[in-house]
């Protein structure tokens, strides 16, 4: 990743040359100040057992330009959490974690959906959405940055990285999104590589040059799950609670926003994958239901924004994204070669035929249902359906803590 | 008539007399698999509740006992790996103990056997633990010491050690389950001493040069140490 | 504690004495080219500054070959009470040396201060038996605090030239004012003044069996007598050129025993440091003049191969003390030659931290950091090439403030464990 080519209509910032650490760390520190950061981690249980997290810990203890540590506790009795907690105490910001599991945060959600808030079904999205909602009620901190808890080669640097291009009050971005390659032994990130960036080319080729596309197409990494924004954002954005998290996030955010605001940014040059635990992407329910729902988060975005799908549009667009795919697929065979990674070209072969299967259910279930929408409402508009949202948010994570 | 009668019912009284004598042998082995299990079931409870308390599983990620399981594929917690594999060992003990209940010959010197066997596979895995883990030891001191005194490719050569240890040891683990002992003791012979045969050949005749180089070298840096920083 | 019991012929020196205000000791091993003056030195400044005190002069002796003992005999003055004596060594101290010099060098202060506890002394002393810049005004500095102003421990603070010591300066110092809130910068220096009090204090602790006593006797000192609330003050005595150490004195090995004993301290006192977060100067007597020092050639490269080498072949070790962020930042020195002092403060925390959790076998741990030593002595030597002492005490100062604000990190990663 040593080029310095901008890609579409956002700002990309490269790693270049060797940077420092130091550096970068002692101007977040000055700019916190001003605007304070908060991390939200998203984590299951489990993964405090896992190989990542001790790791994840360490790096973080050594942060001190953060304000506030929110994690958002799935799968978790109540026993876990405090050993979670215990777990999470070398690291100095304040945390608070919010116990999806928990009396009170259920009592929570309850109460959203008396209210007619829906908030979608459990998952990543939901608790994330969450976690901002608790950001917000705080009312401490101007940013927002939020990781998986999953990497096992997880460096500070990365974090650092992350908030930079926000927390820099010369900048004037409001969404910084990490990019990096996913590279093991073989290449990962296939439904990035076969799904989303060959589906939104193809697209393109029938309707033309359409914004949004052009926007989503600028980023290198559009699924990847580490992104940094202001906390404004986390109060208009709507966030899809399913799998098409980081396409519906980043569709809001290119509604609400100027591409000349939005960056991505190189988060880890040397990205290390020797203990990279095997990904989870199987090419059967899981993937699958990843792929249709966001090959319906594309449709819908552009839907609303007035293009008209048809049978026969979508007819066109399988053999369109076929072709696409089959022209990518090769052109990372090449890649692979070159590189001496492994490629198994059946695999991916396969890949392409399911992500066919998947836009092929995906726009029927759109045709069918052009409406169903898995957007949780933003917190503007929760907290005008209850006023008291925020106090109770924060009265019950306060008290989970 | 009755002879007859007797001729047939002979043989089933007397199965019945041995059934008879076989039923209670048969429901102590039934008995002692019972309770073995249980015994079983409990202490590998109470030895993954004891290793996880002393925090075994952090250790064995340090020793890289976890790894090594990760690359045989197995992606349990060390602690009920552990658990798991004691638990077997005492379930096939409880079945040996259970068949020698039978008090069927056969069976019987079966179980002697294994019974006479069980110290070896013991003192086997001892060896194995202990060789695995004083190779990782003795090859990282290694390590250390060859990078302090400046030896650039300290890790090929801490690794070689560590190898030919972990060999060593496999060839006594071997020796020790007498597992083909003479093929073990041969096959090792010829692997170490072609080893060491191969190493003093290829110092020998490519490496004279280098080593006078190197000695040289050490001389000629040895000297200017005395003008060198102190570091207390 | 298991008082020792001296020989017959020791004993019977003690009884001659009889009782003595001040106890200075000479531990030796092997110095008989040196040690004469230092007697003779150590003579004169008791007899100019104590003139009314009653001294003697212990020395300690670890089984020197040359005839040091006999030197010593041989430059007593007849008015002063000399106690010789050998000093037990274990067949450990023989093999491996002190980075001190003195096999045995616990056994040696042990001894004295048992002396000293016999003779009812108020005030001690003990001085290195290498210095060819000892001077009789020595004996004020050490001493004067002690029976004057009421202090129990008054550590040496020496002009070195700016390349020396580095142990001290990048660690040691830095890290026991960080962790004891003391600013005591010569914490390993050899010469001592101590109390009588304090001297029986050091007698009840666990420690005389122990590698502590054994090989890091100076810091432990330092250390106990800060940590366990004495009046701990600082003398200035100069210069310090002693004889040059043994070659075969490993960097390693002397590493290891110093930040060993340092870590196994921070053990020992985890309550009391884990509370502290600033430091503050402690008093010091002497009149601070600048001294010309020799020039000292340094072959930077070599450290920096040294360095080179952990790198290429200690990667997983250090990755695995330091963290994924630290690690690479370890990894950038080789190209950009400054070594920040944040960074390294995070690596000897790291390094604490891995040692108190047991990361590795303890000698495994110190000796992979020696690599890492060496490189940030190398780039600190490069960046004070040019500077004057002044600067070069700015630099330490700015190391010893990122020591002081990463402490938080420190006793945030320590406490959970």
């Amino acid at each position: 990743m040593t080029d310095f080519y901008q890609t579409g209509s956002i700002t990309t910032l490269h790693q270049i040359g060797k940077t420092s650490l130091e550096r970068i760390e002692a101007e977040l520190l000055a700019y916190s100040k001003a605007r304070p950061i908060a991390l939200v981690l998203p984590a299951l249980y489990s993964e405090f057992e896992g190989p990542a997290m001790p790791g994840i810990v360490h790096e973080l203890a050594k942060v001190k330009y953060l304000n506030q540590i929110v994690l958002t506790l799935d799968q978790a009795s109540e026993s876990e959490m405090k050993k979670a907690r215990e777990f999470m105490s070398p690291v100095s910001a304040e945390i608070k974690i919010v116990h999806n599991n928990g009396r009170r945060i259920a009592e929570i959600y309850e109460m959203l959906s008396r209210n007619g808030v829906d908030a979608g079904q459990k998952g990543k999205g939901r608790s994330a959405w969450l976690a901002y909602g608790y950001i917000l009620a705080r009312g401490m901190s101007e940013i927002i940055a939020l990781h998986d808890c999953d990497i096992v080669t997880y460096s500070r640097e990365m974090l650092a990285r992350l908030c930079y291009p926000v927390a820099n009050p010369n900048m004037d971005f409001v969404f910084c999104k990490g990019y990096y390659s996913r590279v093991t032994t073989k290449m990962g990130g296939r439904v990035t590589r076969l799904l989303v960036t060959p589906l939104v080319r193809s697209i393109q080729q029938l309707i033309g040059p359409h914004p949004f596309l052009v926007f989503l197409d600028s980023f290198r990494y559009p699924l990847a799950g580490e992104f940094c924004m202001v906390t404004d954002l986390a109060r208009v954005n709507r966030i899809p609670w399913d799998w098409g998290l980081e396409v519906g996030s980043l569709a809001e955010v290119h509604r609400n926003y100027s591409a000349r605001r939005v960056c991505q940014v190189d988060i880890a040059a040397t990205y290390d994958h020797k203990h990279q635990v095997l990904s989870a992407e199987d090419v059967g329910g899981g993937l699958m239901k990843m792929a249709v729902d966001i090959c319906k988060s594309v449709f819908r975005t552009l839907a609303s924004e007035g293009v008209v799908f048809s049978d026969g549009f979508f007819n066109s667009l399988l053999l369109a994204y076929l072709r696409q795919a089959e022209d990518t697929l090769m052109k990372y065979e090449a890649d692979a070669a070159m590189n001496g990674l492994e490629f198994d070209r059946h695999e991916e072969a396969r890949a392409v035929e399911a992500f066919t299967n998947a836009i092929s259910a995906a726009s029927r279930a759109f045709s069918e249902n052009a409406l169903g929408n898995p957007l949780i409402p933003n917190w503007s508009r929760v907290s005008a359906a209850i006023p008291a949202i925020f106090e109770m948010l924060e009265a019950a994570v306060d008290a989970d803590n | 008539m009755s002879d007859f009668l007797n001729l047939i019912l002979e043989p089933i009284r007397e199965m019945f007399m041995k059934f008879r004598e076989f039923l209670p042998n048969f429901l102590a082995m039934l008995v002692i698999l019972f309770v073995g299990f249980l015994i079983a079931a409990l202490l590998r409870r109470l030895l993954v509740r004891f290793l996880s308390a002393i925090g075994f599983d952090s250790w064995s990620d340090r020793m890289g006992f976890t790894s090594m399981m990760r690359k045989g594929d197995l992606w349990d917690k060390p602690s009920s790996m552990l658990g798991s594999f004691f638990f077997w060992i005492m379930v096939l003990i409880t079945l040996m103990t259970g068949l020698n209940a039978l008090k069927i010959h056969v069976i019987e010197n079966m179980v002697l056997q294994f019974f006479n066997y069980l110290p070896r596979a013991a003192s086997a895995l001892l060896i194995l633990v202990a060789g695995y883990l004083l190779s990782a030891f003795f090859s990282r001191t290694l390590l250390i010491a060859a990078v302090n005194a400046g030896y650039r490719y300290a890790k090929p050569v801490a690794r070689a050690v560590k190898v030919l240890l972990l060999i060593m040891t496999f060839a006594m683990v071997m020796e020790q389950l007498q597992i083909a002992p003479g093929i073990v003791l041969a096959a090792f012979s010829i692997v170490f001493g072609g080893i060491v045969a191969a190493l003093t050949i290829a110092f020998g005749v490519g490496g004279i040069d280098v080593a006078r180089k190197m000695i040289e070298s050490e001389v000629a840096e040895r000297k200017p140490e005395s003008t060198d920083v102190e570091h207390i | 504690m298991s008082s020792i019991a001296f020989r017959a012929e020791v004993e019977a020196q003690i009884e001659a004495v009889g009782h003595a205000d001040i106890v200075v000791g000479i531990p030796s091993f092997n110095n008989a080219r040196t040690i004469g003056r230092v007697v003779r030195a150590v003579q004169a400044g008791l007899a100019k500054y104590f003139p009314d005190e009653r001294a003697v002069i212990v020395n300690s002796d670890g089984g020197s070959a040359d005839g040091t003992m006999d030197v010593v005999r041989a430059s007593s003055m007849d008015d002063f009470g000399a106690i010789l004596i050998h000093h037990r060594i274990s067949p450990v101290s023989k093999i491996s040396f002190p980075y001190s010099g003195i096999p045995g060098k616990g056994s040696a202060f042990r001894s004295i201060f048992e002396i000293a506890k016999v003779l009812g002394a108020k005030a001690c002393a003990v001085v290195d038996s290498d210095l060819r810049s000892i001077a009789p005004e020595w004996m004020e500095l050490l001493l004067k605090p002690v029976l004057e102003w009421d202090f129990d421990y008054v550590a040496p603070l020496y002009h070195r030239h700016k390349f020396d010591g580095t142990i001290t300066n990048s660690i040691i110092y830095p890290l026991t004012r960080a962790l004891y809130g003391r600013r005591v910068r010569q914490p390993i220096g050899g010469e001592f003044g101590f109390s009588g009090r304090i001297a029986k204090h050091y007698l009840e602790k666990e420690v005389w069996e122990s590698d502590v006593a054994r090989f890091g006797i100076d810091i432990w000192m330092t250390t106990t007598a800060i940590a366990d609330g004495f009046r701990v003050a600082q003398s200035f005595l100069g210069a310090k050129i002693h004889d040059p150490k043994d070659p075969g004195a490993d960097l390693v090995e002397m590493l290891y025993q110093v930040v060993g004993a340092t870590f196994e301290l921070m053990e020992t006192y985890a309550e009391i440091w884990t509370p502290i977060r600033e430091s503050r100067a402690v008093e010091t007597f002497g009149f601070e003049y600048a001294v010309g020092l020799e020039h000292v050639a340094v072959d930077t490269g070599r450290m920096l191969d040294a360095f080179r080498a952990g790198l290429e072949n200690l990667g997983e070790i250090w990755r695995e003390i330091l963290g994924e962020g630290d690690f690479r930042e370890v990894e950038k020195l080789g190209e950009t030659g400054v070594f920040p002092v944040e960074l390294w403060a995070r690596i000897v925390y790291d390094y604490a931290i891995a040692f108190h959790k047991r990361k590795l076998p303890r000698e495994h741990l110190i000796k992979s950091l020696a690599p890492l030593y060496l490189g940030k002595t190398a780039i600190f030597i490069r960046t004070i090439e040019k500077m004057e002492m002044p600067e070069v005490e700015d630099e330490i100062e700015k190391l010893c403030a990122a020591f002081e604000s990463s402490k938080d990190y420190l006793v945030a990663s320590w406490k959970r464990s």
